[in-house]
């Protein structure tokens, strides 16, 4: 009994971060048709700029997390700037993308490797201490990101549905011609996007940071997760990216306990190719 | 002129590649010359897939992988002849191939970027968790040596494997040639240029892209059973982004869909990646290097630098 609750609640935290994560990845897709292979690198580069501003400087947590999400929003609009942006409506805008964001990802990746070495860092808990619910331990430091990942992902929702310029995005996510006939900025649509997305990111990597060790290619595994996770949800909608986020982690905890660490990953990813050979368009998606 | 010239360029440049160990008498020049051929290999069968299909492939570095641990384990493990293990490399790379494309022939767009690259990292953590076999995260040592009777292929400064990576590379062109000019390459053309026409026409796609990874897949993995034996160790950084940006932006600056452009971007790369790794502090920074290089290529020259030199001519349609 107890370790189901104990693996109930590190599938909840697993899916906060996976949320966190793949909405970024959501935001950018239905904005831009863009997937962004440099979404993980963007959480990387909020976490060391997090360090950097609290342990560094000595500026405290507070601080080095608006930091990390600041830097990584900045990193995300020079991105789409210098290596999105030129690329729009040419014929293979798709597939040119996903080369130019894999490039961002080395640039990063072997960046932060030069800036800050290849030294184990670690941010401070935003509480210590720990919490116990239903029996089930851990620290109050996950359970914030536990009870921070929906409010961010309602916020999120509101922007993007209830607010001109969110609607904006999404006017632009389904037909650029006619969002810029009505007089929206369509540059200035996708910047926000962009930015908006690499914000996510970076609080993502500056949260995951007091948990996990920061390292230059923390971000590659929370990636490839986050892409189960789009491909289970689909990369249209945010709703549906959110819940299958969920899922995956609450199936990912339940595998470790039942199948062990080592075999998870091939669970998921055969699951993951049986949605995709009854339903292309993800689990959720619309075909 | 320019077809005559043209038809006999490769030609030209093999009799070229054919003689430079006698003028490379070092083995650090020749080791450059047999890493270059490697990734031609991998490069110019990457670009079938991705240049002449038209399959948004991102995990062609997994067939090279797979490769390079089946030569691995079967050179070290079983103990079966390196000669032996080098062409198993390129029949469970296609095995492997054959697994990946049977549920990505049925995908579009993104999902097959998405599926394909979480194939390869799913491979690299099977190669990572499964430790007693694959030597995991330090990846495995000392593999055996190409011999011919008492004749180690590592003496006379690596005399014998430039010829055997070279043969290799020969081999894996004539069979792209054959592939590209058959009836089934015209049709991948027809496919990536007009796919409702050519289905209409009867051409399947589905099964089409399946047996083009399986194609792209032989000589990738024998590449990959080779670079085992021939550098004696498997680590998983072959799965790595590293190792897959230097073959993409091999694949773009030689030009995707044509056949000798990797060939020579890969040796081009290859030794500008290594002239930089002298240089002090360069050793990581040289990925950035490649990095902006691909993106300048898709910036300036999308159809890669033969596109360029083929402005500078009269137009003519084509091939």
């Amino acid at each position: 009994m107890n370790s189901i609750v104990a693996t109930l609640v590190s599938g909840i935290l697993l899916g906060s971060l996976y949320a966190l994560m793949a909405s970024g990845l959501s935001v950018v897709w239905t904005t831009l048709g863009v997937f962004n292979f440099a979404h993980g690198a963007l959480m990387m580069i909020g976490a060391y700029a997090a360090w950097t501003v609290s342990e560094g400087m000595g500026l405290g947590l507070l601080p080095g997390i608006l930091a990390g999400v600041a830097t990584a929003a900045l990193c995300g609009i020079v991105i789409e700037y210098l290596l999105i942006r030129p690329f729009y409506g040419t014929r293979h805008m798709l597939l040119v993308t996903v080369m130019t964001t894999l490039a961002a990802l080395i640039i990063l990746e072997k960046g932060a490797q030069l800036i800050w070495g290849a030294k184990l860092k670690q941010l401070p808990r935003l509480v210590t201490g720990d919490v116990s619910i239903f029996g089930a331990t851990i620290s109050w430091h996950e359970a914030i990101i536990i009870l921070l990942a929906p409010i961010v992902l309602l916020l999120l929702w509101r922007f993007t549905a209830m607010t001109n310029r969110g609607r904006s995005l999404r006017a632009v996510g389904q037909n650029q011609d006619a969002a810029a006939l009505i007089g929206i900025d369509v540059p200035y649509a996708f910047a926000i996007a962009f930015g908006l997305a690499a914000a996510l990111a970076g609080l993502t990597g500056a949260l995951l940071g007091s948990i996990r060790f920061i390292t230059p290619v923390m971000g590659s595994e929370p990636l490839v997760k986050a892409m189960i996770v789009v491909i289970f949800g689909g990369l249209g909608s945010l709703g549906a990216t959110a819940g299958a986020a969920y899922v995956i982690g609450l199936l990912e905890a339940f595998l470790i306990l039942w199948i062990g660490l080592y075999w998870t990953p091939f669970a998921l990813f055969l699951l993951m190719i049986a949605v995709l050979i009854f339903r292309p368009n993800g689990l959720f998606g619309r075909a | 002129m320019t077809s005559s010239l043209r038809r006999f360029a490769p030609l030209l440049a093999l009799a070229l590649l054919l003689v430079v160990p006698f003028l490379a008498t070092d083995s650090y020049t020749r080791h450059l010359f047999i890493i270059a051929f490697i990734y031609a290999i991998v490069a110019a069968n990457w670009n079938l897939s991705l240049g002449y299909c038209g399959v948004f492939n991102f995990g062609h570095l997994t067939f090279f992988g797979v490769g390079v641990y089946t030569a691995a384990i079967a050179a070290k493990t079983f103990g079966i002849t390196p000669w032996l293990a080098i062409p198993l490399g390129g029949i469970t790379a296609a095995g492997a191939a054959f697994l990946i494309a049977a549920p990505v022939a049925r995908l579009k767009g993104i999902y097959v970027v998405l599926v394909t690259f979480a194939v390869s990292q799913l491979a690299m953590q099977l190669v990572l968790s499964q430790s007693q076999i694959t030597g995991g995260g330090e990846g495995m040592v000392r593999i055996p040596f190409l011999q011919l009777g008492d004749y180690s292929f590592i003496r006379d400064f690596k005399f014998g494997y430039y010829y055997v990576a070279l043969g290799l590379l020969v081999l894996s062109t004539l069979f792209l040639r054959f592939v590209v000019q058959s009836p089934f390459g015209k049709a991948l053309l027809a496919v990536r240029d007009a796919q409702d026409y050519s289905t209409a026409r009867g051409i399947s796609v589905s099964r089409q892209r399946i047996l083009v990874l399986v194609l792209s897949a032989i000589f990738t993995g024998i590449a990959g059973g080779f670079y085992a034996i021939y550098l004696r160790v498997a680590s998983p950084e072959v799965f790595g982004f590293g190792t897959m940006s230097l073959v993409l932006s091999m694949v773009l600056l030689g030009g995707v869909g044509t056949l000798y452009g990797p060939i020579a971007a890969a040796l081009a790369l290859t030794f500008l990646t290594e002239a930089l790794a002298g240089i002090q502090g360069f050793e990581e920074a040289r990925f950035i290097v490649v990095a902006v290089v691909m993106v300048l290529i898709l910036r300036l020259a999308p159809g890669g630098l033969v596109s360029l030199l083929d402005r500078l001519r009269p137009s003519r349609p084509a091939s």
